[in-house]
């Protein structure tokens, strides 16, 4: 585990993870059938986007962000674990959202989409996220 | 490890000796989600300046990023103290009591932001979000659902049936908490549906939620909601059929569907390819 966390440390530390995350959108955003990716933080400020013009992002990112702390909140009230990804899906196309260390992943994504690949794209960058960000010593659990 | 420690050690960089300084530094942390680091600057900030309403409003924003709701409302309302009208004070203590369930206090600080500043597409998304909420009642229907007659599927853990302002319809199997997980899966529904409308995308119609135990598969039509709960392990194609069969047989049950009841399990979906999208999802 500290391989590739060092190589991280090192890669990331010295204000390097601003691009970080606008990389982790992008790979996100290449994904078949992806239309576009955002990182929006828990208090619904915008860390990174990548989102069609049409999208209005501030809006967008107010209630992903609020959706993200209502499932979380809703979980630990009810003594439940916390969800890692959703997905919710409409006639037009598919949102997806996964909760993360420094806020939620949102993809948007065309009804065709295949829900697995971009389930585990998540996984991934969640994955990395807290590889990069998380303190020495405080890594959860993949 | 003595090695990551020096490695994640704060960097030597000087602190910072002005109050636009430590702010700019902070923003910098923020747009990066170093919110520890931020936070060490906000209070730098705030050494320098203690009544400094910018850096009071950072650090509001930097404990809701951390998840910190009680310093968070503390500094939201340090800064309306001080500036009763500033509009993004009043949102932050908005997004903090919807987070709280308290949508009337929500909706009262939304709707003082939107007085003085109409113009904040996020306060306006939520107040939105908060409207759909506040939809009139749906008429009673005829008859609930026997339970007993929609049949889970074999590693189905819990089905709930609710309208979609939360009000439970039958359970299965019967728990004390089934009124509050309908209650905050309509919330949650509620949310996306909004999120999905300003995506442009139409209206929800599934969902899937997945923890690290189970995968809930939810179908809606934005007055009913049936959800069902499966392994995390369900392949998403699986779960989605599951649901629609259970989605099916709810609506014959309650006298909604003239189709046939499809109750038994496993069974033909009602749905065909052409007209379902699940299918496509997958």
């Amino acid at each position: 585990m500290s391989g590739p966390r060092l190589k991280l440390a090192l890669e990331h530390d010295n204000a390097t993870r601003g691009r970080h995350v606008r990389d982790i959108v992008q790979e996100l955003k290449r994904l078949h059938w992806v239309r576009g990716a955002m990182i929006v933080a828990a208090d619904g400020f915008v860390i990174a986007a990548d989102l069609p013009p049409t999208v209005a992002v501030d809006s967008v990112a107010a209630l992903t962000a609020t959706l993200g702390r209502e499932l979380e909140t809703s979980a630990a009230r009810l003594g439940r674990p916390s969800f890692s990804t959703a997905m919710f899906s409409a006639d037009d196309g598919t949102m997806f959202i996964a909760g993360s260390r420094i806020g939620y992943l949102v993809v948007l994504a065309d009804q065709q989409a295949n829900v697995q690949a971009i389930r585990g794209a998540l996984g991934d960058a969640v994955a990395l996220i807290e590889a990069a960000w998380a303190p020495p010593g405080d890594v959860r659990p993949a | 490890m003595p090695l990551l420690r020096r490695l994640w050690r704060p960097s030597a960089e000087r602190a910072p000796q002005t109050v636009p300084e430590a702010l700019r530094r902070a923003e910098q942390r923020r747009r990066e989600g170093r919110y520890a680091e931020a936070g060490a600057l906000v209070t730098r900030a705030l050494e320098l300046d203690r009544d400094n309403l910018h850096a009071h409003l950072l650090a509001a924003y930097l404990h809701v990023a951390r998840h910190a709701t009680a310093p968070a409302k503390a500094e939201f309302r340090w800064v309306l103290g001080h500036d009763a009208h500033h509009a993004r004070a009043l949102i932050g203590l908005a997004r903090v009591a919807l987070e709280e369930g308290d949508d009337r206090v929500c909706q009262d600080l939304l709707r003082r932001a939107l007085l003085f500043y109409p113009d904040f597409p996020d306060a306006a998304a939520l107040l939105g979000a908060l409207h759909a909420r506040e939809a009139p009642a749906a008429a009673p229907l005829a008859a609930a659902p026997r339970v007993d007659r929609l049949r889970l599927p074999g590693t189905g853990r819990a089905l709930i049936v609710s309208r979609a302002d939360g009000e439970l319809i039958a359970a299965q199997p019967a728990a004390d908490d089934a009124n509050n997980v309908s209650e905050a899966l309509a919330r949650a529904l509620r949310l996306a549906a909004a999120a999905l409308q300003r995506c442009g995308l139409g209206p929800l119609h599934r969902a899937i939620v997945n923890d690290e135990r189970d995968a809930v598969f939810i179908r809606t039509n934005g007055e009913l909601v049936v959800s069902l709960a499966l392994p995390r392990a369900t392949d998403p194609p699986q779960g989605l059929l599951d649901v629609n069969r259970l989605w099916s047989a709810t609506l014959h049950e309650l006298g909604l569907a003239a189709a046939p009841p499809p109750i038994a399990f496993p069974a033909t979906p009602v749905s065909t390819p052409a007209d379902d999208p699940i299918r496509r999802v997958s």
